[in-house]
């Protein structure tokens, strides 16, 4: 099919999404300027908006429309525990399903030598400022436990150990509802290796 | 080209697209290869856990591009425990596999010298010495060996007590037969001929030894691995 230039246009600017392909790309196309025009008004400002407003917060690196985001001013958020984690939306899974009242700090990645991703580009040195600060007693580990998950994680151990801060590491073995024969033989071995008292 | 179940260990992975994964692998017969996981981060991937770097692994894949397509793998034994700063050597000489091994040539005793350097990592209590004896087999089978028997210009054997200077693309000379190349002692070439390599001293001595050598591979690319222990042991 010939389209005019701009749905061409159109569709390839859409298909910077995950998932979206050029089949996927044309619906959605055609579907905005078919059915939808007031809907694709509404993208198109909040876009704006979001890409104007949302930095990143100066104390956790996590997405933010003011300088400091509202988790790390919450009054009810505990400031000595702090989970170092990777992705903001690694943060929206834990708020969603875990109990935890400390707060964050946000990678936004893991080291990854290869592809020139070291301390400078995690931010480190702002973690380092925090911890130097004091108010920090625990900090934990969730980064993914991958091999680049478990060396980000020990790094940034060391940084507390050398502060006498309390570094810990979340948990890994056995999902929930999972049968053991189905479990591959890395994540058994470290459910057995982390294994506790009952 | 289809290769079924392929010894190979995971060197580098980093996320394609939307669920998937651009390997750089290093196989027992296909030396390093650039192979495409399709969905390998999905939910529902079986892969999901086991395409992880120090596990060793039985491929499958099709294609005999510089990049291939992953058609299947199942672990061919228990991930190599490599914690804390073991990790960082073990990545280290991954970067240094993905940056010196040419794709596509086997070479199959430095895979096995891979494994060992591995199982190495896991146990000892200094991991130094195999990181050396490692490094000293990438020289030998990229062709550029260090010549560890013999001092250069008279042709005798390297005495233990003399002390030389190491002239990469000559091997060791007499300290007064020139002023560049690395200084280092007869003990320590013996040493790391030998691969005994337990005295301080002498690591000291070879560690400058291989890593001029390396450096000279890697044409003044820095690696980014040493970035991660030069700012560790500085802190």
């Amino acid at each position: 099919m010939m389209a005019s230039p701009l749905l061409n246009q159109l569709m390839a600017a859409l298909r910077c999404l995950p998932g979206v392909g050029p089949k996927s790309a044309q619906r959605m196309a055609l579907h905005l300027l078919e059915r939808d025009r007031e809907g694709a008004g509404k993208l198109i400002e909040a876009l704006r908006i979001a890409l104007d407003r949302i930095g990143h917060c100066r104390l956790c690196r996590d997405l933010s429309e003011t300088e400091i985001c509202t988790l790390c001013t919450h009054p009810n958020r505990d400031p000595a525990l702090l989970c170092v984690i990777e992705t903001p939306a690694d943060v929206l899974a834990v708020e969603q399903s875990t109990s935890f009242q400390g707060r964050y700090f946000v990678l936004m990645g893991h080291l990854s030598p290869l592809d020139g991703i070291g301390p400078a580009e995690l931010g480190l040195e702002i973690l380092e400022t925090r911890l130097d600060e004091g108010e920090i007693r625990e900090i934990i580990l969730a980064t993914n436990p991958t091999v680049e998950g478990e060396a980000t994680a020990y790094y940034i151990a060391e940084l507390a150990r050398e502060r006498g801060i309390r570094a810990t590491r979340i948990a890994h073995g056995v999902p929930l509802g999972g049968e053991l024969g189905y479990v591959d033989g890395g994540t058994l071995a470290h459910a057995f290796a982390g294994r506790r008292e009952v | 080209m289809r290769i079924l179940l392929q010894p190979a260990f995971i060197l580098h992975r980093r996320p394609y697209r939307d669920s998937s994964l651009l390997l750089e692998v290093f196989t027992r017969e296909h030396g390093r290869l650039g192979l495409v996981a399709r969905g390998a981060v999905s939910p529902r991937s079986r892969l999901k856990g086991l395409l992880q770097s120090f596990t060793p692994l039985l491929l499958s894949w099709t294609g005999d591009g510089d990049l291939a397509t992953l058609s299947g793998g199942e672990e061919a034994g228990l991930p190599v425990p490599l914690l804390h700063n073991r990790a960082l050597a073990g990545l280290y000489i991954n970067e240094l596999l993905v940056r010196l091994l040419p794709r596509r040539d086997a070479q199959p005793g430095l895979f096995t010298a891979y494994e060992v350097l591995l199982a190495d990592l896991a146990i000892v209590a200094d991991e130094e010495p195999p990181l050396r004896r490692f490094e000293k087999r990438l020289l030998e089978e990229l062709g550029y060996g260090l010549s560890l028997d013999r001092e250069v210009a008279s042709g005798m054997p390297i005495a233990a007590e003399a002390h030389y200077r190491y002239v990469l693309d000559q091997g060791p000379l007499m300290v007064d037969q020139t002023q560049t190349g690395v200084p280092i002692s007869g003990r320590s070439l013996l040493a790391l001929r030998d691969g005994m390599l337990n005295d301080p001293a002498v690591l000291k001595e070879v560690k400058r030894l291989t890593r001029a050598a390396l450096a000279e591979q890697l044409q003044g690319r820095a690696l980014k691995t040493r970035e991660l222990y030069r700012i560790k042991r500085e802190g």
